[in-house]
Parts: structure tokens; C-alpha cells; sequence
């Protein structure tokens, strides 16, 4: 008997979950402004940005060269760095007002000017020779560009100048490398080689669109139930039965399904399209989406569901994008940040999806490695998931407090409906009656 | 029409308007409220305008003194802090890939002895390039202090073969570079973003507001009663709808610039009123965009949509992080259809670079294309506006 209870009872739970589950998916389906979302900004932005970062690195910044030296040291200098890829000179002016105005034109991003004793101090002197290079500030690439490659330049030249001065003074060659360069080193870019500007900040931009899309589509469907007084905590279909358990598993299933294919596309497919950082193993990035996903779509779920109306969400949330990407870190540094904005970035899962993304796919990190991110957003799933049952469950309480008034009025109007007819029934059949029997008393 | 009449007209549209306003939170949200925490957010973001502590590792495979005393080399500087020393290659690597340091310094096997004998050995600095600031910071530290390293070296030996003080500085650095970042000296990373991302916000929220703010006309088919207040009259519908956002949203502008170049002392070389104007030019191509964009598509869900897509790309194809010389040519000539773009170039003239106002001129004019968008679409945005033909969504 119990056990037949039970069983009733599940089938009808997942028989529950099963229509919200379709239901949700219905709705997903029938919705252009959520296709729009999901469909055509989860998979063409990714795209895109690629296209917009499709270069990755600046080479060749044009630079001007103010050479007051006019020697061969001078010159060879500039040819130095001209040969780097990082700049081009593209002027050699005569002073510097009109580099200056170059640069204020815009056509130089640099200026490199070589004073008229630049050749005397290096071969006769035991002076220091300065050199000055001005940068442009309107991007930072231009700034890394220029400032890098005329440090490395110089640093060479510099320690042959200083190699050739101790050779003069008898030290031998091999000595004199070991005074000047008393370390060797080597650089080694371990992750993203090229340095590039596109395979650093994509693959951030990659979860941001997975988590901002989630974000703005359920906001959208959680809007529409309202304004269509559907509340959200009704089963389909229904007015009275509420269950915020099959409802909100029901919904995360169905954005989780869809999500798992655009999720796919977006962290797997695109990387190796637009060869982009891939070092991680699939299978390890397809099980951080899990956590991931479904704390995106429990987070949205709860704040969506604050949501009147359709397209508030979307009016007054577009700006969190950056907001969201700047708090995660990945550009600004979190060690660099104010603590309290520390503290909120690990509320959202956006932060713990992009640093664990990177690391697996750009790092090559495992996901055993990234498991301080993984459990961090399973953390956030049941947050946001008891999040969602809370609030959810003190709404419908409050509606289905409201029905039982509404029962009550309404069983009460009835009531004093059928009191007052009963009672002009009665004083009918009274003034009947007494007419009837005055009447009679006539007659007699 | 008389002056008269235009101004009655205009003035119960602006009154009707100035009660829908009221009536939805969503006006002052989306703008006063949210660029309020915007600016706070960002201004209080940045603990520093540099890059500073920015953690990085040692690896000691030679297990003498010297890393204790680079570490201490290198925590003695602003910009780095060595959190840890590993015994092996492998345990770095993994605090790496775990995002607790962002670079790390490799001392081999002999270092130390090597040093002594004169034999040059190397050191390797690894770099983690998927933090961009994070590893170029750490780089540029490693490489500093390996050359004062150097540098000191040399000048211990030669001190030992008896030459002046003086002199050896001179034979230590033959060359020097004085650097000058113009209009940004300090190299400060929120004077660099803040001057072009808030302008860029503000836009944001103008796009999407106006779209809002005709679109809901459309969709509570309230839009013939609207254009009735106007008595049919199509311009001071328009004009009455979108005077009070503009002065709103320009006002806004204003306070953000004045915010940022008043009160953060942010540098200006040029002119702040040009700047100031080029906000609001700035703005009203949003706002125009905003109006071209439910012209054509006078459905609000779609029109927001797209307007969101839209508004996303302006920040990256602005260029002023990833700059416009490094996109493919095409992408380059795209970018010139976004008002953010042409803004960043008055912003540069002005703030960083103090140019002649002529510079300014082809951008503001650029600007003010962009206020004839919305003529196209008027006369069938009027016609969705009084026959309310279009899904409701």
C-alpha cells in the first residue's frame, strides 16, 4: 500500500517534471526575442569576436625618428629597430616639433630622438648617452609596442658598447661578455606564445557569452510568465498547483540541454576554428560546463524572476557584460582589486567559469588542477539553487495564501448572497402568508 | 502652425511624458542609478593605477643563498611579490596553471658557482601570456632586476680592480632611455580605460532606453493615443519623447566628465568643453541610432535585441584597446559605424594628445552623420506608430 503510495507519487513528479521540461522548451522555441539570444548571439558572437581580433598581435607601429647624431652609430641604431617587428619607422624628421605634430596627427605612435653627442659619448667618452622616446597613450598596445622594442634595442647596443670599452682596456672577449652579461637569461611565454591580444581575452569573452546570453534569455521568459500572469511557480497549465522543486529542476533541464550544444560550439569548436589556445582535454572542459551551466542558469533564474516585465532586464542589465568581465580579473588582475568587488566577483559564476576555462584551455591546465573553480561553481549551484527555492517558495506561498483568501471572500460573498436571498424568500413568503391570512380573516 | 500652438503641443507631449517616466522605475534605473554604480564601480575597481605586488614564484633547483636573495631583490621593487620558492619546475607550473602566480624565475642547478667562475650562466623567467597584464608586469620585473643584477655584479668587480665610483656608473650604463608617455605619464590603467568605457556605458544605456522608451508605445498600444496628444503631429511626438531623455543623458555625460577631469584629475591637454560637446554629440547619435533601429524594426523585443548586439561591439571595435591598425581592413571600415569610435578619437585630441581643435572636426562631423539615421526610418516608424500593424511581442 505504501510503497504503491510512494511509487504513485514519483511517477507523478517526474510526470510533472517531464511537462514543465517540454513546456520550457516550447516556450524557448516559440519565442523569437529568446532564439535571437540564445541562438543567434550564443553562436555568432563568438564568431565575431574572432573576426574583430583576428590578427591577435600589432606589428609594425610607425614610429618617427628624430636623429640630431647623424652618425653611423645613430643610423645603425634606427636600422636596429626598424628591423624589429614591433615598430616601422616610417619618419625621419629634422626636429622634433615636427615629429611631435606626427604624433599629434596620429600618423606615429612613437618617437625615438637620438641627441647630437650620441656617437661622440659611445666612442670617446665615458658619459652616459639619453636617449628619449616618447609614446603614444591612446592604446596600450601601442605604448608595449614601442617602449619594449627600443629597450631591447638599446640593451643590446648598450652591452656591446660596453664589451668594446673593456676590450680596449685589455679585458679579454670572453671576459668582458661575463662582466657585461654576468646572467644570461631566456624568456619562455609558457602560455599563449604570441603574446596575442585576441587568444588572451577571447577565451574570457567565450564563457562571458555563454553566462551573459543565459543571463538575458531566462530573464526574458522569466519577464513574459509574468506578464502573461502566468506565475512562475505554477505548474503548466495550471492555477492553482504550485511545486517549486519540479519547476525549478524542470526549467534548469531545459536550458541545461540546449546549453550543453551551444556551450559545445562555443568552448570546443571555436577554439580550434579560429586556433585559438586548445590544450584542454574535452572531456575535462564538457564537465566543468555541468557546474558551470547549471549555476549560470540558477543564478539567472533567481534574479530573472524578480522581473516584471519582459525587457527591463535587458534595458537595465546590458552594462553588467563589463562589468562582469572586469570584476573577474582576467584583465585587471583580482591581486589588484578592491576587496569588497573580490568578494562579489565570487558570487557570479561568470568569474569561476572564465578562470577555470582559461586555465584548462589556454594553460593546459587538467581538471584535477582546476578543481578550486569546479567545486567553487558546484558551491554556487546550490546557492543559487536554494536561492531560487526560497524566494520561489515564499511567492507561492503568498499566492496560494491569496487564492485561500480569494476561496474565502469568495465562499462568503456566496454565502451572504444566498443569506439575503433566503432571507427575501422568506420575507416574501411571510408578506404572502400574512396578505393570505389578513385576506382570510376578511372573509370570515 | 503658430509658435503658440507648436509650444502647447510640445508641452502636454513633454508632460505626458515626463508622467510615464515617473510612473516606471525602469527610466531612473537605467540611467541615474546605473551609471551612479557604474562610476563607483569602476573608479574603486583599481586599487592602483599600476599594476603593483603582482605575484610571481621561484623555482631554486641550485638551492643556495641566491634565491632568498633575489626574492628579496625582487619584493624590495613596487610591482612584484614572490609568494613562493619551489623546489621543482613541475610545482611551479602547477601554481600556475592554478592562477596563483603569473610568472616565475627558474634559478638552474650551479648557479651559484657558475656565477663565481665566470662561466654565464642561465637564468629562465616564465611567463604566463593568458593574463596579459599579469604576465607583462612580471616580465618587465624579472627582466629590470636581472639587469641590475648584472649590473651590480659588474660593478663589484670592477670596484675590486680599483676604478672610481663615478666612473663605473658611466661604464655600466653607456646608454639610457628616458621614456615620456605622452598624456597619460604615470601609464595609469583607469586613466586609459575609464575615459572611453563610461562615455561608452552611458551610450549604452541611452540606445536601449530610447528603444524602450518608443518601443513600449508600440507594444501597450498606446502609441495613436501619443501621437494624438501631439494632435497628429508627427516631429513634436518625436521631439516631446526625446528632448527630456537627451538633456537627461546629457546631463549625465557631463557629470562623468566632470566627475573624471575635475574630480579624479584626470589629465585633459586639450580642450574639456570640446569634449564635453563631443559627449553630447555622442549621445545624440545614440539616441538617433536608438530611433533608426525601432524604425526598423518597430517590434520592442526585437529592436532591443539587436540594439544590445549592437551596443556590445561598440566597446571592442572602438579600438582603444585592441587598436583599429591591427583588424583586418574590413573590420577596419566597420568601425567607423559605431559613434564610440569617433568619440575615442576626439578623446585622444583632447584629453591625451591637446591636438589643434581641427582634429576634432572630422570625428564631431562623423558624429552628427549619424543623426540622419533616424530620418530614414520616420515616416515608417510613423506608420507603425499610428496603425499599431507590427506583432505586439
Amino acid at each position: 500500500m505504501n510503497t504503491h503510495n510512494t511509487n504513485s507519487f514519483l511517477s507523478q513528479w517526474f510526470g510533472d517534471l517531464w511537462q514543465v521540461f517540454v513546456n520550457e522548451l516550447k516556450r524557448i522555441f516559440t519565442d523569437s526575442g529568446v532564439i535571437l539570444i540564445f541562438f543567434v548571439a550564443g553562436l555568432a558572437y563568438p564568431v565575431i569576436y574572432n573576426m574583430m581580433y583576428y590578427k591577435n598581435v600589432v606589428t609594425e607601429v610607425p614610429v618617427a625618428v628624430v636623429d640630431m647624431s647623424g652618425s653611423p652609430e645613430s643610423r645603425e641604431l634606427v636600422f636596429r629597430w626598424n628591423a624589429t617587428q614591433e615598430v616601422q619607422v616610417t619618419h625621419t624628421c629634422a626636429n622634433m616639433a615636427q615629429a611631435e605634430q606626427l604624433l599629434k596627427d596620429q600618423k606615429v605612435h612613437g618617437i625615438l630622438y637620438i641627441p647630437a653627442d650620441y656617437a661622440a659619448i659611445l666612442n670617446t667618452g665615458m658619459e652616459t648617452a639619453h636617449l628619449s622616446l616618447y609614446c603614444d597613450m591612446s592604446s596600450l598596445l601601442y605604448m608595449k609596442n614601442v617602449y619594449l622594442s627600443a629597450n631591447m634595442v638599446v640593451l643590446d647596443k648598450m652591452q656591446h658598447v660596453q664589451v668594446d670599452r673593456y676590450e680596449a682596456m685589455n679585458i679579454g672577449s670572453q671576459m668582458s661578455w661575463a662582466l657585461v652579461e654576468a646572467v644570461q637569461y631566456e624568456a619562455v611565454n609558457m602560455f599563449n606564445p604570441t603574446g596575442g591580444y585576441g587568444s588572451f581575452l577571447i577565451p574570457a569573452v567565450l564563457v562571458l557569452i555563454l553566462h551573459q546570453t543565459l543571463f538575458f534569455g531566462i530573464a526574458m521568459l522569466c519577464g513574459t510568465a509574468r506578464e502573461e500572469n502566468k506565475e512562475i511557480f505554477l505548474l503548466p497549465g495550471r492555477r492553482r498547483r504550485t511545486s517549486v522543486y519540479r519547476i525549478v529542476t524542470g526549467r534548469t533541464l531545459a536550458y541545461f540541454v540546449i546549453y550543453m550544444a551551444i556551450g559545445s560550439f562555443d568552448l570546443l569548436l571555436v577554439p580550434i576554428i579560429f586556433n585559438l589556445p586548445h590544450l584542454a582535454n574535452p572531456w575535462d572542459v564538457i564537465q566543468f560546463m555541468i557546474p558551470f551551466l547549471l549555476s549560470t542558469i540558477l543564478f539567472s533564474i533567481f534574479l530573472g524572476s524578480f522581473q516584471r516585465e519582459r525587457e527591463t532586464g535587458m534595458v537595465t542589465m546590458l552594462f553588467t557584460s563589463l562589468i562582469f568581465l572586469f570584476i573577474s580579473g582576467v584583465s585587471w588582475i583580482s591581486e589588484n582589486m578592491d576587496s569588497v568587488w573580490i568578494n562579489v566577483a565570487k558570487l557570479l559564476p561568470s568569474t569561476w567559469g572564465i578562470h577555470g576555462y582559461i586555465h584548462m584551455q589556454s594553460m593546459g591546465a587538467s581538471l584535477s588542477t582546476t578543481a578550486y573553480e569546479y567545486k567553487a561553481l558546484w558551491v554556487l549551484t546550490f546557492l543559487y539553487m536554494a536561492l531560487c527555492v526560497i524566494s520561489l517558495s515564499i511567492r507561492a506561498h503568498l499566492y496560494n495564501e491569496d487564492l485561500k483568501k480569494e476561496d474565502a471572500e469568495r465562499r462568503e460573498k456566496v454565502r451572504l448572497l444566498l443569506h439575503e436571498r433566503r432571507q427575501k424568500l422568506a420575507e416574501r413568503q411571510q408578506k404572502f402568508f400574512s396578505r393570505h391570512h389578513t385576506s382570510g380573516n376578511a372573509e370570515v | 502652425m503658430t509658435i503658440k500652438k507648436f509650444r502647447t503641443l510640445l508641452n502636454s507631449v513633454i508632460w505626458r511624458e515626463i508622467r510615464r517616466m515617473v510612473a516606471q522605475p525602469v527610466y531612473f534605473l537605467a540611467s541615474v542609478v546605473l551609471m551612479a554604480v557604474s562610476c563607483i564601480f569602476f573608479l574603486t575597481l583599481f586599487d592602483t593605477g599600476a599594476p603593483q605586488k603582482v605575484p610571481i614564484g621561484i623555482v631554486d633547483q641550485d638551492r643556495s643563498s641566491i634565491s632568498r636573495r633575489v626574492a628579496h631583490e625582487l619584493d624590495a621593487t613596487q610591482s612584484v611579490k614572490v609568494i613562493d620558492i619551489y623546489a621543482t619546475y613541475e610545482e611551479a607550473r602547477v601554481a600556475m596553471q592554478q592562477g596563483k602566480i603569473y610568472a616565475f624565475l627558474c634559478i638552474p642547478e650551479h648557479f651559484y658557482g657558475d656565477l663565481a667562475a665566470f662561466k654565464r650562466p642561465t637564468l629562465t623567467f616564465y611567463v604566463n601570456n593568458a593574463y596579459t597584464i599579469g604576465g607583462s608586469t612580471g616580465y618587465k620585473q624579472l627582466f629590470m632586476v636581472m639587469n641590475l643584477a648584472s649590473g651590480a655584479f659588474q660593478r663589484e668587480v670592477l670596484r675590486k680592480k680599483g676604478m672610481a665610483e663615478h666612473l663605473i656608473m658611466k661604464r655600466i650604463q653607456p646608454v639610457a632611455i628616458d621614456a615620456h608617455l605622452i598624456g597619460n605619464p604615470t601609464s595609469s590603467y583607469p586613466v586609459y580605460l575609464l575615459g572611453v568605457i563610461l562615455p561608452g556605458i552611458l551610450g549604452l544605456m541611452v540606445l536601449m532606453i530610447t528603444i524602450y522608451s518608443i518601443g513600449t508605445e508600440l507594444k501597450y498600444k498606446t502609441s495613436r493615443q501619443w501621437l494624438r496628444t501631439a494632435n497628429g503631429n508627427f516631429t513634436i511626438a518625436m521631439l516631446g519623447k526625446l528632448m527630456q531623455l537627451f538633456i537627461l543623458y546629457a546631463a549625465l555625460g557631463v557629470a562623468v566628465n566632470v566627475l573624471l577631469y575635475k574630480f579624479m584629475h584626470f589629465p585633459v591637454n586639450g580642450s574639456m568643453l570640446i569634449l564635453n560637446l563631443a559627449l553630447v554629440l555622442y549621445i545624440f547619435a545614440m539616441q538617433s541610432l536608438a530611433v533608426f533601429f525601432i524604425g526598423l524594426m518597430p517590434v520592442l523585443r526585437d529592436a532591443l535585441s539587436i540594439g544590445a548586439l549592437y551596443g556590445m561591439l561598440s566597446f571592442s571595435l572602438s579600438g582603444f584597446t585592441f587598436p583599429a591598425m591591427g583588424m583586418l581592413p574590413w573590420v577596419q571600415s566597420l568601425t567607423n559605424l559605431f559613434p564610440l569610435r569617433h568619440y575615442y578619437l576626439i578623446y585622444v585630441n583632447e584629453a591625451l594628445l591637446g591636438n589643434s581643435i581641427t582634429h576634432s572636426l572630422l570625428p564631431m562631423g562623423s558624429l552628427m552623420l549619424f543623426f540622419l539615421t533616424q530620418f530614414f526610418v520616420a515616416p515608417r516608424l510613423h506608420r507603425a506608430l499610428w496603425f499599431q500593424n507590427y506583432p505586439k511581442g
